[in-house]
């Protein structure tokens, strides 16, 4: 039973991933006094990528080849760790979270290899901004959920879940609000989101993301599309399973299981257009102020972990 | 336990969380107007403990002194704040000598050093030592905004978050001072920012910019 709705939740965050990005897409064009194109519109692209031909630089190697499979096994890996619908995951085990945020860097980092090896100058300047955003991200992504894990004397994701959830919704500790500032900040980072980088343009002075996915084409394409929007998603269930679990299903009666999904879509949902309106009402921020930015996140990040040991 | 009964015990616990948020959003802020919004927020968080402790204690003088808070600090000092921005058609800028990070840095190490000030006292005085630690934080936020900021306007701001400071160790140690001391002190808050606002006015119109860094030959 626990591990059918561990393989349920897996599966529900690769497919409703791309649904999560017609709903931001949406959401900005309302925004912006557009109509916007329809919710189910990434899923037609995908469905069109994944039939058109796959076009392959005369440069580029195998690795070229192989990196979308790389990224995307990964990436759904990945959602495997985070707890979606009760507190436990596929994966779950001690010390989970310092292998999820490692995954994520692993497909990363043949990520910015394929975009080297794709032979263009546009993906080198991608892949040499995207390894300077991360490198700068990954040290408050972990110190955020190390403070977290302090916090709620747990060493996987699922029994930070399972503490957070057990608290009531107004308890809350110093730690968790510099902890979720941090990651909020360095969520928007690690998924390319503005003010970091604009993942709806493809102008060569700002892009980073799109930079280094420039080269590919066909059915390698719509593999890197899903893996980011599966990576959106994740993050964005993390960040709902660690701070605002209520409503998970925390025994294994039926009603609780048949509302867990519900309340999570909501919670996804309201959160897509939080994104949306951070993405349509701040800009750009320039490449230069992104270390600084990250910086914020740095100095939340030890705030929470130093008041870890302040307040208990 | 009713519910305002846990609203007024959750306020006066989370209120010193809250104020740590304003402060690290003031030092990352590049624009003077939210400085001003979040100089709201954070005496809106002070009403509000005021108002909780007021309920606790089931003093009459502690209401009163919250309305003038909401009156004076959440509401008419903004405004003026306001006003005077709009007047003096200035750049929106904060003109930091210290970049967002640095600020969050050091706001961040001030917070941790005021802990650190108050854990002996708050010991021994047997006080609330998260309270205690936001004020002293306050007045040390307060300070490190008059130093790093450029913009005369960011001074002020920085002398009123310093004043918050003040109030919350008043507050925290003897549960406000005596409400004619209060009055007293908001109507020489208010006149406080009106004078501070004129002498605003006269740097822009004397050396045509606002920025105090390049006062330094002003020698009487």
């Amino acid at each position: 039973m626990n591990l059918a709705i561990d393989v349920i939740q897996a599966l529900l965050l690769v497919a409703i991933a791309p649904l999560v990005s017609g709903v931001i897409a949406r959401a900005k064009a309302r925004m912006q006094n557009r109509r916007g194109a329809s919710l189910w519109r990434p899923y037609a692209d995908l469905l069109k990528l994944f039939r058109k031909q796959d076009l392959v630089p005369d440069t580029a190697c195998g690795l070229f080849r192989l990196t979308p499979a790389i990224l995307f096994a990964v990436t759904v890996t990945a959602a495997a760790f985070v707890p979606v619908l009760h507190p436990s995951a596929i994966f779950g085990m001690s010390g989970d979270f310092i292998l999820l945020v490692y995954l994520l860097a692993i497909g990363r980092f043949f990520l910015m290899l394929g975009a080297m090896d794709g032979g263009s100058s546009f993906g080198g300047i991608g892949a040499s901004r995207e390894a300077l955003v991360s490198a700068l991200a990954e040290a408050p992504l972990l110190l955020a959920l190390i403070s977290v894990a302090i916090l709620s004397h747990a060493v996987s994701l699922s029994g930070m879940v399972l503490c957070t959830v057990q608290q009531y919704p107004f308890h809350l500790s110093a730690v968790y609000v510099f902890a979720l500032g941090a990651l909020v900040l360095v969520a928007i980072a690690e998924t390319g989101r503005i003010p970091v980088d604009n993942p709806s343009t493809h102008l060569e002075l700002t892009m980073i993301h799109e930079a280094m996915m420039l080269e590919y084409s066909g059915p390698s394409l719509a593999l890197i599309e899903w893996a980011s929007a599966i990576k959106l998603t994740l993050i964005m269930a993390l960040l709902i399973g660690v701070f605002v679990p209520w409503g998970m299903a925390t025994s294994a009666s039926i009603t609780a299981l048949a509302i867990a999904p519900f309340v999570f879509v909501l919670k996804l949902t309201a959160l897509a257009i939080a994104v949306a309106v951070i993405e349509s009402s701040i800009a750009k921020l320039r490449m230069y102020l992104v270390p600084d930015f990250l910086g914020m996140a740095s100095a939340l990040a030890i705030l929470a972990v130093a008041f870890t040991a302040l307040m208990r | 336990m009713g519910l305002i009964e846990l609203a007024a015990a959750k306020a006066l616990a989370s209120s010193a969380v809250f104020l740590f948020i304003t402060l690290l959003m003031m030092a990352s802020a590049k624009r003077i107007s939210t400085c001003i919004v979040l100089f709201s927020i954070q005496s809106a968080i002070m009403a509000a403990e005021i108002l909780a402790m007021a309920y606790a204690g089931k003093s009459v003088g502690a209401y009163i002194v919250a309305a003038l808070v909401i009156a004076v600090k959440v509401v008419a000092i903004p405004y003026a704040l306001f006003r005077i921005m709009k007047d003096l058609k200035a750049s929106q800028d904060v003109a930091s000598s210290t970049t967002g990070a640095q600020s969050v840095f050091m706001m961040a190490g001030l917070i941790l050093l005021s802990f650190f000030a108050v854990a002996p006292y708050a010991k021994t005085l047997r006080l609330d030592e998260d309270l205690l630690a936001a004020a002293v934080a306050l007045l040390l936020a307060g300070a490190f905004l008059m130093v790093s900021r450029k913009k005369a306007l960011m001074q002020v701001i920085g002398l009123l978050v310093l004043e918050n400071g003040i109030f919350v160790a008043a507050l925290t140690t003897t549960y406000g001072m005596p409400l004619v001391i209060e009055i007293g002190i908001f109507f020489d808050l208010l006149m406080g920012v009106f004078l501070m606002g004129l002498f605003v006015f006269r740097i822009r119109d004397t050396f045509e910019h606002l920025d105090v860094s390049k006062l330094r030959r002003l020698r009487g």
